[in-house]
């Protein structure tokens, strides 16, 4: 998906919530407004006030007290109160929008090619900050709106002083934003960068090292390998603190702006003094309603790349679904010379060593992988390279070797398999994969709450819930990854036979990986993908 | 952990910033009144010395934002020592597990960034930097320096009954958004399932439902956590307001009750551009609230990751001559998983090959002795005592599938296996491993620099060096796993060659798949 895409995508979250953001923009401005009077009014109060005490007892009398004295109690409770609207309405706003884009970019990661990149851990992590960064970026919407109010009012305050005055805050402020706007890029967008880069490389290095760990403990080599982590982690360290620092360097430019506002506007003004000080604070103000909105620029270093990253994730615009799935009628394997043909229905048991491709052949069959063109595998006599991953699912349902469960119930497990499963179709399933006793037994029988990631299940329970939901899928074709391991003797051989009759009974063609004998032996053909030449092998590797 | 007693700590930047705010406002109140006098030459020096305190502000906060980084950076240090070693020397598992406990550790040690380095500076400065501006304030005005210090009184009131509601709010909020994103990270984890089954649209829209559903709830939540922020602006615009009319009325004497001061308007003017700098650090600290949360969070979870030594370690036993190792009835427990039982009976100076199918758990018979794989049953016992209570870590000999490389020279890395070792006995084990073509193929020799990948040797050279390394370490023990495996032939012939001949008189126990390898072996043991 293009930059563009992704703009677009978010635009139209937001627009939904326009009303609110709208709200929460005139909210921001009021607050602004509010404040800025505030400090200025309070000052042009006291000023009057002042001269007209020295002016004697008429000039007091005649001095208008009340209205100043009521605006100010008013402005006081203007800014508290909008300020609290606003940050309701904005991240009323900012929530909504995000859930709704949460879920479109969802739909949108669904259709990447390799969805098993996007699945890995640290890609989840990184997707989740990367929203994050968003989430921040939308509730300094109302930042835009209240800097410009607050300038506005700044610079007509500025003008009770002098036209001269308002000019100088004018280009103080442009300066200003412009000095955010020119600074961000180098000060922060570099160090952003660098850090992002020096995470990755540090995370790498770790898991480069932790993959030797015995070594590791075997020579006590830790203080060794934490010397030499050392670059990475002070590359870390430095560019945060460059990120820091330039952050800071450009918010004291606003205070160095407001100093400098207050003193231009004083030196500049040709009014009488109750206005002068008026608009020497709101000049104050008004610079300091930048901040808002500076800190959101300086934070869109960080947004950009956030929508750089989210942008390489997200797949391709979603294609319709091809309604005319083809079924597959016949397999032909043809690698090395080494060629098995099967017809619907037949089995296939898959051996090799670990590395040879046997996860990643069943993989992109199942279509959750993408074949390379030369992976030697034909469907109805079709490179499976040239098939849409979607007719792949089709045709084929995985239980993977490492069973991956949804964080929900047993009965939320099974239901991915298919639309519109009866209860009964369910514990046919289990009964088959040998695990309804032990669901019965559970408290909460089917509504039984599995765990993050089925953490509360066993291995072997997993691994058999995972094989029932891929048998309730319906698919002609079952694939199964290592299915017996994790399962005592006994459990295996029954597996074995139950998954044997129901094969039959509803002519569902295997293609099995083990290493053990008995789920081998239910499969008449047989693939070894042993040796390291195969082009599948070097499929695994890439 | 803690940097009380660091001299260049930020909040002393914060307080000092406090400070300046008090000769701009005089500069300011000093202008003005110039202007009143029309003293241009004093306006000016006025607007020069405002202009300055700007500058020296401006500088301050750069100064307290760049110690605030540092400070956290040694907190992350601190951290990082702690933690990494347990993550270096975790069980060996899934590669994408390890790739997850990693992120996990580092990315949690970077979420205590901004506790340290903005949020407890700034707590710190929030206790002294309000009193510094009242007291000030008291110096033009100590009417309105009292003003500024009795609103802390229903402020303080205002913020333990909002604000203790308000932060469990905040926490139910943060709870709320941690379990969306958890949702969401679980159904893009299981994304090969959602798609491989086709469920894209049930599950999208199941998606939909809870993130809305979540936002609607967190909503609520927040019309609370929003109340604290809320009564921090309050007081804010208050302590202006208050003061502006007290010094509005002195100034034309209409006070409705009697007052020992009668200020003048350079005094009254300080005194209002004062008030709001007595609130700006209680908004500072709400501002950095979520660093807080965030920290506090991590803190939680790198407890979990690594938890805090226990000083009652005893010593462990050494072992000096080769050992003798038994195995009764060890299951090695995984959690979910559970291989075994094992036993098996090694006697002291004896060679012992496993042999079975992959994943039969071969491997992780090794990594139990070791203390990597969790046991759920049964003992190892070396020499008759509790393996763990025995000093095997840094006293044995491994060679395995992958060696482990730190950037150095290739000498630097043989020599990891015994830092003590001499340039001779780093050469004589290298090329008795077979590294003699490399070190004269190259032009470098044993002073070929690697980086922490060992990236230019190939396979064969990189076992080689682990091979070295044993060589070199010469310990009672060794265990290897699979050392000659995806190796072509007569590499693998050479090693278990070297290996044979290098072994004799220790105990060994070795995983294997390779029947030269099993050969050189006392006895052979097949697991199945």
């Amino acid at each position: 998906m293009s930059r563009a895409h992704l703009d677009r995508l978010l635009a139209d979250a937001a627009a939904l919530e326009r009303r609110h953001f709208r709200i929460a923009g005139a909210l921001a401005a009021a607050a602004t407004i509010a404040a800025v009077l505030l400090l200025g009014l309070s000052g042009w109060f006291i000023t009057g006030a002042a001269l007209a005490g020295l002016g004697g007892v008429l000039a007091v009398q005649t001095f208008n007290y009340l209205l100043p004295s009521a605006a100010i109690r008013l402005l006081a409770i203007v800014r508290t109160t909008a300020r609290y609207g606003e940050r309701l309405y904005g991240h009323r706003a900012a929530l909504m929008t995000l859930a709704t884009l949460r879920t479109r970019l969802f739909d949108r990661i669904l259709t990447v090619g390799d969805v098993r990149a996007v699945s890995a851990g640290d890609a989840v992590t990184r997707l989740v900050q990367d929203i994050g960064a968003l989430e921040d970026s939308l509730i300094r919407k109302p930042a835009l709106p209240a800097a410009l109010a607050g300038g506005a009012i700044g610079i007509v305050l500025a003008w009770l002083a002098s036209p001269w005055a308002s000019l100088a805050l004018l280009v103080l402020l442009v300066a200003l934003s412009l000095w955010a706007h020119l600074a961000t890029p180098r000060l922060l967008a570099i160090a952003a960068a660098d850090m992002a880069a020096a995470l990755a490389r540090l995370k790498a290095s770790m898991v480069d090292h932790a993959s030797a760990s015995p070594e590791i403990l075997a020579y006590g080599l830790t203080p060794a390998i934490e010397q030499a982590l050392e670059v990475e982690k002070t590359a870390l360290d430095q560019a945060r603190r460059r990120f820091a620092r330039g952050e800071a360097i450009i918010d004291a430019g606003l205070v160095l702006g407001g100093g400098l506002a207050m003193g231009a506007v004083l030196a500049i003004s040709q009014a009488a003094l109750p206005f002068t000080v008026l608009a020497v604070l709101s000049a104050a103000g008004a610079i300091e309603s930048l901040s808002g909105y500076v800190r959101g620029v300086s934070r869109g270093a960080l947004v950009t790349a956030a929508l750089a990253r989210l942008e390489a994730m997200t797949g391709r615009h979603p294609v319709p679904v091809d309604a005319t799935i083809s079924i597959v009628q016949t397999i032909v394997f043809d690698r090395n010379g080494a060629s098995v043909r099967l017809e619907a229905g037949e089995r296939l048991g898959i051996a090799g060593r670990s590395g040879s491709g046997k996860t990643t052949l069943l993989e992109m069959l199942a279509g959750v992988r993408p074949a390379p063109a030369d992976c030697g595998i034909r469907l109805d006599d079709r490179n499976l390279a040239t098939l849409p991953p979607e007719a792949m699912r089709a045709a084929f349902a995985l239980s993977p070797q490492d069973a991956q469960l949804l964080s929900g119930t047993v009965r939320d497990n099974l239901r991915v398999a298919r639309p519109g499963l009866t209860d009964e179709q369910l514990w046919a399933a289990l009964d088959v994969g040998c695990l309804a006793t032990e669901v019965r037994a559970m408290p909460e029988g089917l509504d039984q709450w599995v765990g993050d990631g089925g953490a509360r299940l066993s291995g072997g329970q997993r691994k058999r819930l995972s094989l029932a939901r891929a048998i309730l899928a319906g698919r002609p074709w079952l694939l199964l990854d290592e299915p017996s391991e994790g399962l005592d003797m006994v459990t295996e051989a029954r597996l074995c036979r139950r998954l044997a009759t129901w094969l039959h009974e509803t002519g569902t063609g295997l293609m099995v990986v083990s290493h053990r004998p008995a789920f081998l032996a239910l499969a008449k053909h047989r693939l070894d993908l042993e040796g390291n030449n195969s082009a599948l092998a070097e499929a695994a590797l890439s | 952990m803690s940097n009380r007693y660091n001299p260049d700590k930020a909040a002393v930047f914060w307080i000092a910033d406090a400070f300046a705010a008090i000769p701009l406002a005089a500069a300011l109140a000093a202008g003005v009144a110039a202007a009143d006098r029309g003293d241009c030459g004093t306006l000016l020096l006025a607007v020069v010395g405002l202009c300055a305190a700007a500058l020296l502000r401006a500088g301050l906060q750069i100064v307290a934002a760049d110690r605030g980084e540092a400070a956290a950076i040694r907190v992350k240090t601190t951290w990082r020592r702690r933690v990494y070693p347990h993550v270096l020397v975790a069980a060996p598992g899934h590669h994408r597990m390890l790739g997850e406990t990693v992120a996990d550790a580092v990315d949690r040690i970077e979420d205590l960034g901004g506790f340290h380095a903005r949020f407890l500076p700034l707590r710190r400065a929030a206790v002294l930097s309000p009193l510094i501006i009242a007291a000030a304030a008291a110096l033009g005005s100590w009417v309105a320096g009292a003003i500024l210090l009795v609103t802390l009184l229903p402020f303080a009131l205002g913020m333990a009954l909002a604000g203790t509601a308000a932060a469990r709010a905040a926490a139910r909020q943060l709870d709320a958004l941690s379990r969306l994103s958890g949702l969401f990270v679980d159904r893009v984890r299981a994304l090969p399932v959602i798609v491989g089954f086709g469920a894209q649209d049930r599950i999208g829209r199941h998606l939909a439902d809870a993130t809305h559903e979540v936002a609607t709830r967190t909503l609520a939540v927040l019309k609370v956590a929003f109340l604290s922020s809320a009564i921090i602006e309050f007081f804010a615009a208050l302590s202006v307001a208050l003061v502006a009319l007290y010094c509005g009325f002195n100034l034309l004497g209409l006070l409705p009750f009697p007052v020992p001061e009668t200020l003048r308007l350079d005094e009254a003017l300080f005194v209002l551009v004062l008030a709001p700098e007595f609130y700006l650090p209680m908004r500072r600290l709400a501002a950095a609230y979520h660093d807080k949360q965030v920290g506090e969070a991590a803190v939680e979870r790198l407890e979990g990751i690594a938890p805090a030594p226990s000083p009652s370690a005893s010593p462990k036993i050494p072992i000096a001559e080769p050992p003798a190792l038994r195995f009764e009835g060890v299951v090695i427990d995984y959690g979910g998983t559970a291989i075994g039982p094992f036993s098996l009976d090694l006697p002291a100076g004896t060679s012992l090959a496993l042999r079975g199918p992959t994943g039969i758990g071969k491997s992780s018979l090794l990594h139990a002795l070791l203390g990597l794989a969790p046991i759920g049953a049964g003992r190892i016992l070396v020499d008759g005592c509790n393996a763990a209570d025995v000093a095997l870590p840094g006293h044995i000999g491994w060679a395995g599938q992958s060696v482990a490389f730190v950037p150095g020279t290739l000498a630097d890395n043989i020599r990891l296996a015994r830092p003590d070792a001499g340039d001779a006995a780093v050469e004589a084990a290298a090329r008795r491993a077979g590294l003699g073509p490399l070190i004269a193929a190259r032009g470098d020799g044993l002073a070929l620099p690697l980086d922490h990948r060992g990236s230019g040797l190939s396979g064969g050279e990189r076992r080689r060096v682990g091979i070295a390394r044993i060589l070199l370490k010469d310990a009672p023990l060794w265990l290897l796993d699979e050392p000659t495996a995806d190796l072509d032939a007569r590499s693998a012939v050479e090693i278990a060659g070297i290996l044979a001949e290098a072994s004799r008189g220790r105990t060994v126990l070795m995983v294997t798949h390779s029947a030269e390898l099993a050969a050189i072996a006392t006895r052979e043991m097949v697991l199945a």
